[in-house]
């Protein structure tokens, strides 16, 4: 017997009886104690580290708060202060740009690159390397100084492009026009971290399952669609769910290489970046943090989406 | 087997999928349990956001024993010379201990806004024109008037702009004026004589950088930009106007029309270079600059600059007054600076023996020759003459230069009020659209007063 | 119900595709082209991907006043200065700023491993009352930016005492407080056969022994990217480095650098390009020894 069919028995087994449910159940009642105790260490670091401070920032998102003075209650002042806040409307625009661009085209660069370093070639612990070493200096103040060297009026990248007889004489970066999309460039240039789970996620996969599928003569493209996209889907989501949470929350790269402004013309300003600008900048810890709230809620709304749209693609051995 | 078989796997394995935790129980106790249970952090926490006042604890004694925490930003030079100064204070008083934070300037500021947060600001603070209202005026910082800080020595124009609502709040650290620099490597290609500065106007700064630009080709400019916050303070003195008066902004949008308008002009003669490199040189380091690297002419810098423009250029640039509109040097409205000020926080435990250390630090002998001229010509002028003969050959030339303008001095402009700080940053963004032609410059202007408006309303 | 755990032992998998008929031999001939054709694809991306890094390996050999005029990759005179004296620029040696950093992530990939494991297995396999609201809590606090909770953060680290101090960058690790990783590996133990570990409660093991024995094997992969995550993360995480610890002595590598930069005077490029090299040797070394553990999943250490 091959195990193909092996397997598919095991789910006929599966079949769930009332009385199975039962027993399913009070094994549910039996792991209530276990799973508090498992999860001990992250609920008291919730309760002492976590919760405390976003309460406290919550708290703060109705107060006028410069950070020297104690905090004085406003109500919903900051809230309404948001409504007509034209930068901060750019800025939910320019994240905007930059989550729906930059995450998908990371995304797709990261699983494709994996595929290819997942075939156990030679110097593939070399590539990997490679591949992630810009991961490792994402943020750095040297990547920002070499961004802007590479994209400069007589950058690397103008040179290349002269070099083909083009004239090219903007500066990139410089430019409000292209200036976001060097930064999206910058961030799928560090692919690497979703690019490493996915080579992780591709080792978990059972090896039986695709010498069963070669068995059967299946052709590569079956054996993508069919074996790995489906058991690889929960890395799949996980990676797309943190990956549009954290480029929501992209501020080390817009920081360092617009030196912090946002610039030029606030082409580059996303929004943790002017909520920085607002808390940090010019002392307005309050409307800061009624930002976050709103971003925790837009970020929140996105990802509940994410979760319920998984049920349609994401599948789960439980 | 077939292909089929594959798909029933993969089809059953889809089956099987549910979520576990979607079904959990969703028992609606939770909201008041974490709440209690983050009450204990945030009580502990809003009692520390309600930071004032809190000098009960005293960490100095009756001996005049002290432990200070002293802050401040620079390169590594500056740190081996504040630590030099630091050791050597120590040994003048032993009962005396200092820890230096240094740090760098971009960070500087999130570290100490979270450390005055949390009520441990350092005692001995590093501060800078932008911000110093900003803790001034909201009481983090102590009367050293009232201190017993020695300004007495102090050159005429250096003690002001630590004031804030007629409390001084920082000590100047080091004279600093706007100049314009030019880079004479510059000059010479172009077979050019660098112009009188004391009788330039902004026409004829605009022409000798066109006529550079044209005579030595190869993309070199006459100008980088020089439309900076400091430009734009001695644009506006030179008409009567102030970038701020006591809590206000000093100017209306029909005054910076002309100096958007200006700029303008200045790159259609192409006395500076096109919107995207001058948007380019904003971010540049010192180091990468124009003017270090050849590329242009002349730039704005301020007079502590010089010594490291000189270093990272490997030149000698010339240091000239800023153009006026009369084409008289008198009448260009002139002010010193301070490059930045020693500050003391209101909330240490050790007033005096803080206030006794920055005393030293500004008006010592022995501080000054450890740390010459690097924060800037000491604003004590008995110390900046016994420093005289020490200074290196950039570090002389600036301190001439510093008492050459004497005469043109006007008022020193008052240091930002609240919310003033962002001023360069704003203005930068107008002027980027302004010079993409994204807006005109009487819309920028408006749109420029009113954003500033905002900003120091709070 | 069968003898489940037969399902992955090695022997299951002597079921291979026919070999060394004529059409597989096209097909590896077919892939030798194709591979050779990879690897060139391979080394091109490689060179585009890494040239920003290799300017900078190249800049840290040139005097800092040359550096921003040469875009090329060819050194005329290499000086080894930067290096020299880099090393002993600021306060301490830089290997004082290595230890600093080595400590504050041994401590932090430690925490992690421990604490993520733990909730993640709970989220993942147990079924326990609120566990739905307890995930979504671990997914609202990753969505909160630091920059509005660094200031209580701080305040109640002050509150304990903990300023300047390792404590603050590394006590929340063993408290999960990395809920990234707590999903990234609840993903990954959903994506383990359940049959495994009920096989292992049949045979009468608790939740410790199946999470020790069954679960921590066979997350090799997930727990090695933590750990290589954390490790990368910790050693180039700035900010709260820069917020909790304030005397020269404690500074970890990421602030250490800093020290060279001011925007307002000279900047030191050549010394900071110098040392950003040598502190990117750990981490590199890291990943690349720590990878090899990345492979190690399901795929060969099968059911064991």
């Amino acid at each position: 017997m091959s195990a193909i069919s092996e397997l598919s028995h095991i789910k006929v087994t599966k079949a769930k009886s009332p009385e199975e449910r039962l027993a399913r159940r009070k094994e549910a009642t039996r792991d209530n104690k276990a799973g508090y105790l498992f999860l001990l260490p992250w609920l008291v670091g919730l309760v002492v580290i976590t919760i405390g401070p976003m309460i406290a920032s919550l708290y703060l998102s109705f107060t006028n708060y410069s950070l020297i003075q104690a905090p004085e209650w406003t109500g919903l002042a900051n809230y309404a202060r948001m409504l007509d806040d034209a930068r901060l409307h750019h800025s939910l625009k320019v994240t905007f740009i930059y989550v729906f661009v930059s995450v998908p085209l990371q995304l797709i660069l990261a699983l494709g690159i994996a595929l290819l370093l997942d075939k156990g070639m030679r110097g593939l612990a070399l590539y990997r390397s490679i591949f992630y070493l810009p991961s490792m200096l994402g943020g750095s103040v040297a990547i920002a100084l070499l961004w802007r060297q590479m994209f400069g009026t007589d950058g690397i990248v103008n040179q290349i492009l002269r070099l083909f007889g083009l004239e090219a004489t903007t500066g990139w970066i410089s430019d409000p026009k292209y200036a976001l999309g060097t930064i999206i460039l910058l961030h799928i240039w560090t692919f690497g971290s979703p690019m490493v789970i996915f080579l992780a996620g591709l080792r978990q996969i059972p090896g039986m399952y695709y010498e069963a599928a070669s068995v059967d003569g299946a052709t590569r493209w079956v054996r993508f669609t069919q074996i790995t996209l489906p058991l690889l889907s929960p890395i799949i989501f996980f990676n797309l769910v943190l990956q549009i949470i954290g480029a929501f929350q992209s501020f080390t790269q817009a920081f360092v290489v617009s030196n912090g402004t946002g610039g030029p013309s606030d082409s580059t300003l996303f929004y943790t970046l002017y909520l920085y600008q607002r808390g940090f900048g010019q002392f307005q810890m309050g409307y800061a943090a009624a930002m976050a709230w709103l971003l925790v809620v837009i970020v929140g709304v996105l990802t509940a989406i994410n979760f319920f749209a998984s049920k349609y693609w994401v599948f789960y051995d439980d | 087997m077939t292909l089929d078989s594959t798909r029933n796997l993969t089809y059953s394995l889809g089956k099987r999928f549910h979520n576990q935790w979607r079904k959990g129980n969703a028992m609606a106790v939770t909201r008041r349990q974490f709440l209690i249970g983050g009450g204990v952090a945030v009580a502990a926490m809003t009692t520390g956001l309600a930071a004032c006042g809190s000098n009960s604890e005293s960490g100095g004694s009756a001996d005049g024993s002290a432990d200070l925490q002293f802050a401040w930003w620079g390169n590594e030079v500056r740190n081996k010379n504040t630590d030099a100064a630091i050791a050597a204070y120590m040994k003048a008083n032993p009962n005396v201990k200092i820890s230096g934070q240094p740090g760098e300037f971009a960070t500087y500021w999130d570290k100490l806004a979270t450390q005055t947060a949390g009520n441990t600001a350092p005692d001995i603070i590093q501060m800078d024109m932008a911000y110093i209202a900003e803790y001034g005026s909201r009481g983090a910082l102590l009367d050293l008037g009232e201190g017993g800080a020695d300004v007495s020595k102090f050159a005429e124009g250096t003690v002001d702009s630590g004031k804030i609502d007629g409390k001084l709040v920082g000590l100047n650290a080091g004279i600093n004026t706007p100049t314009i620099l030019a880079n004479p490597a510059v000059f010479e290609k172009a077979k050019m004589d660098l112009p009188d500065d004391t009788t330039w106007t902004w026409d004829q700064a605009k022409e000798v950088g066109a006529e550079l630009t044209s005579k030595v080709g190869g993309g070199v400019f006459g100008m980088s930009s020089i439309f900076n916050d400091a430009t734009l303070s001695a644009f506006l003195r030179q008409h009567g106007k102030e970038l701020f008066v006591d809590k206000g902004l000093g100017f209306e949008a029909a005054d910076v029309v002309p100096w958007f308008e200006m700029q303008v002009a200045y790159e259609k003669a192409k006395a500076i270079p096109s919107a995207a490199a001058v948007s380019e040189e904003a971010n540049k380091p010192l180091d990468q600059s124009g003017l270090v690297t050849s590329k242009a002419g002349m730039a704005m810098f301020w007079s502590n600059q010089v010594e490291a423009v000189n270093a990272a250029s490997g030149g000698e640039m010339a240091i000239l007054r800023y153009p006026s509109i009369a084409g008289k040097a008198t009448e260009r409205k002139a002010w010193y600076k301070a490059g930045q000020l020693f500050s003391v926080s209101a909330r240490t435990k050790n007033p005096d023996a803080s206030v006794a250390f920055v005393n030293w630090l500004v008006n010592s002998p022995e501080a000054a020759a450890i740390n010459l001229a690097e924060r800037g010509i000491p604003a004590n002028t008995e110390i900046a003459a016994s420093i005289q003969s020490k200074l290196s050959p950039a570090q002389k030339s600036v301190a001439k230069f510093i008492a050459d303008i004497k005469p043109e001095l006007a008022e020193t402009p008052i240091a930002p009020p609240p919310g003033g700080g962002t001023l360069a940053a704003v203005m930068t963004r107008y002027q980027t659209d302004v010079l993409f032609g994204r807006t005109s410059p009487a819309d920028a202007a408006t749109k420029f007063v009113d954003e500033l408006k905002s900003n120091l309303t709070g | 119900m069968t003898d489940l755990r037969t399902k992955t032992v090695p022997e299951e998998r002597v079921v291979r595709p026919a070999a060394e008929t004529p059409a597989h031999n096209r097909l590896v001939m077919l892939g030798r082209g194709r591979s050779l054709l990879m690897d060139a694809l391979l080394i091109l991306a490689s060179l585009v991907i890494i040239y920003p890094l290799l300017w900078m390996l190249v800049s840290s050999f040139r005097p800092t006043d040359v550096i921003f005029r040469s875009p090329g990759l060819w050194v005329n005179d290499l000086v080894l200065t930067n290096y020299t004296q880099g090393w002993h620029a600021l306060g301490n040696p830089f290997g004082h700023y290595l230890m600093n950093s080595a400590l504050v992530v041994i401590g932090a990939v430690a925490g992690n491993l421990l604490s993520c494991s733990l909730a993640a297995y709970a989220f993942a396999r147990l079924r326990f009352r609120l566990k739905t609201l307890w995930f979504s809590i671990m997914l609202v606090t990753i969505m909160l930016p630091i920059h509005v909770v660094v200031v209580p953060q701080y305040i109640l680290f002050n509150q304990l005492g903990w300023v300047n101090t390792f404590i603050p960058l590394v006590l929340p690790k063993f408290m999960a407080t990395d809920a990234f990783f707590v999903f990234l590996m609840v993903q990954f133990i959903r994506g383990i056969p359940r049959e495994l570990d009920e096989a292992a409660r049949i045979d009468g093991c608790g939740h410790w022994r199946i999470f020790a024995r069954v679960m921590l094997p066979l997350m090799g992969p997930a727990l090695a990217t933590t750990a290589i995550f954390t490790f990368i993360w910790t050693w180039s995480d700035f900010f709260t480095s820069l917020i909790y610890l304030t005397s020269p002595e404690k500074y970890t590598v990421p602030v250490a650098l800093r020290g060279f930069l001011d925007s307002t005077s000279g900047s030191n490029w050549g010394a900071m390009f110098a040392m950003s090299i040598v502190s990117l040797v750990p981490i590199f070394l890291a990943f690349l020894f720590g990878q090899k553990f990345l492979v190690k999943g399901i795929a060969t250490t099968g059911g064991k």
